[in-house]
This record gives C-alpha cells, structure tokens and sequence, in this order.
C-alpha cells in the first residue's frame, strides 16, 4: 500500500474518531447524576411511586416503575389485595364495585388500573395473572408506560432528555466534519485510482458518513437529572436507605400494602421490597402455568409443549407417506440385508456375525412394526377428530423452515395450548402457521383435533378475549406507520346508511357525498354545510379511531363495543371501527345516535 | 508426625479466625439493628412531639366556644402533660400508655365538637383537626417501623447462637410501642 493510501486511510480513521471522541464527551459530561441520599427519613413526597422509580435508578426506568403503581394503587383503594394462604403466590386482586373516582390519575396509573380491570373476571383475578402472554404486547405494553413516567417526570421538571439541543448540534456539527474528512480521504483515493470509473467516490463517502453517524448520534441515550430531580432523587435516596434499614421490609408479601399502605409501593419503587417485587410481575408469565378464565373461574394450567415424537403437527399424508417409507425400508432391508446375513451366520458361525444378523432383522423388522403402527395410528387418528371449546391460553412457534441466504426461515407450524376446562394441565396443540393470526390469548375457540398427531385441522373463533380490548392502543412505533397507512386509499365500501333514511333521522332531505379517506358525509340537499359524517376504518387507523372515541356511554348489546360522547359515537366490530359525528344543525338530533349505531352494527 | 501436628494447629487457627470473623458480622449486625431501633423511636418522637406543640392551640379554639366543656379540656390538658411527663421516663411501656390516653381524650374532644356547628365551621380548627389527624396517621406509620426494627432486634438478641454475642455486648431486647385503650378495642361496625 502506498502512502498517500495509508494517509487518506488515517484521515478517514481520524475524522470517525474524532466523531467518537465528542460522543464519548457528549456521554461522559451528560450522565444522570448520582446524588449522595439525604438522611434516612420514613418522610414520604409527593412524587407518585414511578417517578420515585425513575429517580432512585439514575433516570432509568425498570419494572419497579409499573409494579410500585399496582401496589400505590392498591394502597389508594382502587383495588384490594389478597392473600388467603401462606404462599404470597396465590394473591389476588379484588376489584370494588364502587371504586374511587379515577378521572385524577395520571396515564401510567390508569394504564395498569385498565389492565387490572379489563382482566377482572367477576371483579377477581389472581396476582400472577397480571403478566402477558404474547411478547410483542408486553413490550407496547411496557414501552407505553415508560414513556408516560418519562413524560411526567419532564413535566414535573424532574428529567429531561439526556441530549439536549445543544448536544445534538454538536453532534451534528461533529459527523460533518467528519463526514468532509472521510469524503476528502475518499475522493483523494479516487482520484488516484487508475482503473476507477469516472465517478468520485468522494459525495457518497461523505453523505453515508454523515448519514451512519448522525443517526447514531440521533439515538435518544435517555434521560438525566435537572437540579429538581437531583435534589428529589437525594430526598428518595434517604427513603430508601430508612426502608433498607428494617429487614422486615424486604419480606412482606404484595397484601401488606393493607398495613403498610403507600410505603408497599414506595418500598418497591426503592427497590427495598424483595418479597413483593419478586411476586409481581407486568412483563411476560410463565409459558408452562399459565391462568385461565375459561368458565368465569380463574385456575392455573399446566401446559406441556410436545416437542420430541415426529409424529406431531404433521398432516395425514405425511404420515402416510412416513408410514410407508417405514414399511418400504424395513421391508428391503430385511430382503437385502437380513436375510444373506443370516445365512452368512449359519455359514460361519462366530459371534459377531451373529450379532450382525441378529442386528440386522431386528432392525428390519422394527421398521416394519414401525410403518405398521403409524398407518394404523395415522386411520384411528382419522376415526377419532375431536371438537374442543376452550380458551387460548399460549401461541408460540413451533416449528419453522430452514432458512439460507436467500429464503429466510418461515413458520409453518405453532403451539396452540387451549383450555377447555376439563383439566389443570393440557398438552398444546399444533396449529398451521398460517392460522396463528385467527386467534389471540384470552380467546374464545372451537378447534377439531387429531389427538394422535396432535394437528389442528380446523380453527373458529367463538368470543374474543378481554386482552385483545387492553392491548389497542397505539404506541410510538405504530403511530410510525400510521401516515403511510391513512395515506393508502382505502377499499371503497358500501354506504351504511341510504339517503332517505338519514333525511328522515335529520328532518330534512339530505344528500351522501364521500369524504376524501373513507367515510361519507351527509350535507343538507338545499346546500350548506354537512350535518353527519359517517366514517369507518379497519386495521390500524380503525384502532386509533377506535382508542379516540371508545369513551362517554357505553351502549351494551351494540356489536363488539359501542359508546356515545356529546355529538359523536363509535362502534366496534371484529376489526372495524365506525364514527358517527353530527354537525352544525345536525346536532338537535343527538338522541338518535343509538338508533343510528345499532342499525350501523347490523350492517357492518 | 511433625506435618500433622501442623496441619491440626492450622487447622485449629482456621476455626479461631473463622469465629472470630463471625463474632464481628454478628455484633455489627446487633449495632446496626439496636441503631434502627433507636432512629425508629426517634421518628416516633418527632410525630409526638408535634402533637404535644398542636394540643394548646387546639385547646384554645375550643375554649372560645365551648368553655364551659372544661372537664373534657382539662382531661385533654392532664392527659398531654402525663405524656410530656412519661417522655422523660425510660420505659416504653409506660410513655405507650400515656400515649393511649393522650389520643382517648382527644378523640373525645373531637366527638365533643360535634355538637358546636360553629366550631366545626372554624377554619383554625379544621387545619388542627387534619394536622392532628395527619400528625396520628404519622405516629401509626412510626410505630409500624418501630415495631419492625425491635422485632427483627429481638430476634437477633435472642437466637442461638447470636445470643452469645448479644449477652458479651450488652445487647438487651426492646419493648413493644403497644397500641393501648381504644386503639386495641373491638372494630365497631355501623349500619
């Protein structure tokens, strides 16, 4: 390698380095502080448990945050905790009929009151059934509630962003240059380079340098302190340290929160509850002890994942044909093989020919019972489909295709376990991939089953779950996608309502004119402004909608869910989502929208 | 012989050490419970002391409306000047029982302001009322971490073997602050 070579190398090397040098900077003169506690004090604040969290963990958030707000909200009595035994695994949270108002939470708080309720069966539901069973909804889940605790401490001056305007722009200012001196390096190179094409390289290094490290540097590294936080986190410090000092403290069970009220939750927010923090859980459960509610009982299930016998999961045809590999091989092997070296035996007799014959004909005949056996369990597995109603209680993976290079690897088979009531343990089901999104946990299905092969071969859903209503909400990575999707036009669909009937419901002869994305408006026929909208959406548009304006009054008995607030209503159904809003004049006949949503729900 | 004779004798050091180590862990774990023990009594001290400095004035309030309620007023007075009499005292038991009493004769200063709308009406002593009920619940919380800390003590002073290093340091086991009179009566229940 030449020297001018080896020179623009050490420059391009120089500049990344120098980008990395003011990050390292940036990170090293921007981490949380770490405040010496203040005397320990049982003096509570008035900070609410998660922020405490928050504080006492150098602005980092951890599952402290969600569990000390169960246990602060049990202390406020918007819930009860109870343990009827000794083992503090068999809590359960007890919902009030009349519970405090909940208008003055904040969105953390209502975030795990809403979860706790939604999973309420008759007002009960056990501790330890609080935990998620899908990964992917408990990160939204998780993420959600970090980013309200983060919002609040910013709001109570408690936090800010970790890289403020000023260290962004300098990281910013720090990858140009960096990114000129790769670029200069490069189009040095380029110049030289005799067999290179007529095209620098020089823009390119540059803009994809800037690019990598811009966004790197753009990447939130979290939160800090503010001189109010600081001195709140020295004050939490001391709390803590009082509540490590009794080791009582450590050990008492999530239902001590009816003695020790607010102090469980703060506790556990310090992190000086051992006991407790380790029974609650808001994350992901146990696969194998999973809770069910099937029958409006909650009981535990023990689900076993059949995993080893190649038999499960598969279709008839391929156990068919395995069936006749078996017998095929067998077969051959023992006209083949067996039977010569038998006759090899008797020639010569010695033990080790025997041994070989006496190996062979077993073997033979092994794979002979072997295709035998599975064509007669493949016919009576045939013979004895079975209907099972039950409750999904877990849906993972089971099984996926080898992947390369080119093809990524695919699902084709998943767990399904299901409980149909009959029995504290249930073996999972194998469930064709391409049905996995027909269900989700909490669900209520009728599955036909191979009990030999343990194959789905049909999957309807019969009621759906209270944990497909908990988890539509949007989070950050969702409201990502949202522009591109209400960006897409939308399948037209048929009007809900005809011209004369809305005429008739608004006193006045009206016409239908669509709205830009889907829906229709209906403005009076003599001109004027619009009196209704009607607007529906499925997907993610129809959850955001639905999240919007599920709130007012509920109107049981209305498709999956419908509510009115003020002028507009919503319903619910399977995954649409339809509004009705009056407008203008159109308001005088807000009594009508339950007639309007109910015959919206017939037709939807 | 003389390499068993060494392996024995080191062996013999080994354990020395080994209960030596265990001797200081376990009496600097009696000083740091005994040191809870006494924070936690502190805390308690505090709240109460905040009680005895709010009693005056509430006694005051009530005075300017309802002076002829003297036995009550007087009760309360005796029953503050027991419990400032009882702090001085060493025992536990005894300041718990004028404590008991302390909080008796409030309450039943407060039931007594039921019957004087005026008085309920008072602004001066409505924010006595809830500062002597948030002074209370304090006490409540104090008295939980008190209990606490001399429970885990005792414990400690009393177990085989600690008890050995608690009896060569002086460590003796703790009263109880017991709730007395009408905190330990029967809930009553009202339709």
């Amino acid at each position: 390698m030449d020297k001018r070579a080896v020179a623009d190398l050490a420059l391009a090397a120089a500049s990344i380095g120098f980008w990395a040098l003011v990050y390292a900077a940036a990170r090293l003169l921007t981490r949380p502080a770490s405040p010496a506690p203040a005397p320990a004090t049982m003096e509570l604040g008035a900070e609410p448990p998660a922020l405490v969290s928050l504080l006492v963990n150098r602005w980092t958030l951890t599952e402290d945050a969600a569990e000390s707000t169960l246990l602060d909200l049990a202390a406020r009595k918007f819930f009860e905790l109870r343990q009827p035994g000794n083992d503090p695994l068999e809590t359960t949270v007890h919902v009030p009929a009349a519970a405090p108002d909940s208008s003055g939470l904040r969105a953390y708080e209502k975030q795990v009151l809403d979860r706790v309720r939604g999973l309420a069966v008759n007002g009960v539901v056990p501790l330890s059934a609080l935990t998620f069973r899908d990964q992917g909804q408990a990160k939204s889940w998780n993420k959600q509630l970090r980013a309200a605790v983060v919002a609040d401490a910013r709001a109570a001056g408690l936090s800010r962003r970790r890289f403020g305007p000023a260290v962004t722009s300098m990281l910013g200012l720090a990858a140009i240059i960096a990114a000129v001196g790769v670029g200069v390096a490069a189009m040095r190179y380029g110049f030289r380079d005799p067999g290179g094409d007529d095209d620098n390289p020089g823009l390119a290094a540059g803009i994809v340098t800037f690019a990598l490290l811009g966004a790197a540097g753009g990447r939130s590294p979290g939160e800090r302190h503010t001189p109010a936080g600081r001195s709140a986190a020295a004050r939490w410090l001391g709390v803590r340290d009082w509540l490590r000092g009794h080791e009582q403290f450590a050990e008492l069970p999530p239902a001590a929160v009816a003695v020790w009220d607010r102090y469980l939750g703060y506790g556990a927010a310090v992190g000086a509850t051992h006991l407790a923090s380790a029974i609650l859980d808001l994350d992901m459960g146990d696969r194998r002890l999973v809770w069910s509610s099937y029958g409006d009982t909650w009981h535990r299930v023990r689900v076993r994942y059949p995993s080893f016998w190649p038999r499960y999961g598969r279709t008839l045809p391929i156990l068919l044909l395995r069936a006749a590999a078996y017998a095929v091989v067998g077969g051959l092997l023992f006209h083949v093989l067996g039977w010569p070296t038998a006759q090899l035996a008797a020639d010569r007799p010695g033990r080790i020919m025997d041994l070989i014959a006496d190996g062979a004909s077993l073997l033979s005949l092994l794979l002979l019972f072997l295709g035998g056996y599975t064509l007669l369990r493949s016919l009576i597995d045939l013979a004895t489909v079975r209907t099972i109603t039950g409750e999904v209680l877990w849906q993972e993976t089971w099984r996926s295709t080898n992947g390369s290079e080119d093809k990524p690897s695919r699902p084709w088979l998943h767990h399904l376990a299901i409980d149909d009531g009959s029995d504290d343990r249930t073996t999972a089901w194998g469930l064709p991939s391409e049905w996995s999104d027909r269900c989700q946990d909490g669900d209520t299905v009728t599955i036909r089953v191979r009990p030999w092969s343990r194959r789905i071969g049909e999957l309807t859903v019969v009621g759906q779950g209270r944990s497909r209503r908990l988890v539509e909400t949007v989070t950050s990575d969702d409201t990502g996608n949202l522009a591109l999707e209400m960006l897409t036009p939308a399948a037209a669909e048929p009007e809900l309502f005809t011209d004369d009937e809305v005429s008739q419901l608004l006193g006045r002869p009206v016409t239908a004119s669509p709205l830009p994305l889907t829906g229709v408006q209906y403005s009076p026929a003599e001109g004027g402004g619009p009196l209704l909208l009607v607007q529906s959406a499925g997907g993610l548009p129809g959850r955001v909608a639905w999240r919007a304006n599920s709130r007012g009054q509920e109107l049981p008995g209305i498709a999956d869910g419908a509510f009115v607030s003020g002028y507009r209503a919503a319903l619910r159904r399977g995954d649409t989502t339809v509004v009705l809003t009056l407008l203008g004049p159109g308001r005088d006949r807000r009594d009508y929208l339950p007639w309007l949503l109910s015959q919206a729900a017939t037709r939807t | 012989m003389s390499t068993a004779l060494a392996l024995v004798g080191g062996l013999i050091c080994l354990l020395v050490v080994l209960i030596i180590v265990w001797g200081v862990v376990a009496y600097n774990r009696l000083v740091r419970l005994r040191n809870q023990v006494d924070a936690s009594w502190a805390q308690i001290d505090v709240q109460l002391k905040r009680r005895y400095d709010l009693i005056p004035n509430l006694v005051e309030t009530v005075k300017g409306y309802a002076a002829h309620e003297r036995g009550t007023l007087e009760a309360v007075v005796a029953a503050r000047g027991s419990a400032i009499n009882a702090a001085q005292a060493p025992g536990v038991g005894d300041r718990a029982a004028a404590e008991g009493l302390l909080t008796q004769t409030l309450g039943r200063l407060f039931a007594l302001a039921e019957a004087y709308p005026d008085l309920k009406a008072n602004e001066n002593f409505r924010a006595l009322q809830a500062e002597l009920g948030n002074t209370e619940d304090k006490i409540a919380y104090a008295r939980q971490f008190y209990n606490s800390a001399v429970q885990t003590f005792n414990t400690a002073v009393q177990s085989v073997p600690t008890n050995l290093i608690a009896g060569l340091g002086g460590f003796r086991a703790r009263d109880f602050f017991e709730a007395t009179g009408g905190e330990r009566g029967p809930v009553q229940v009202r339709f």
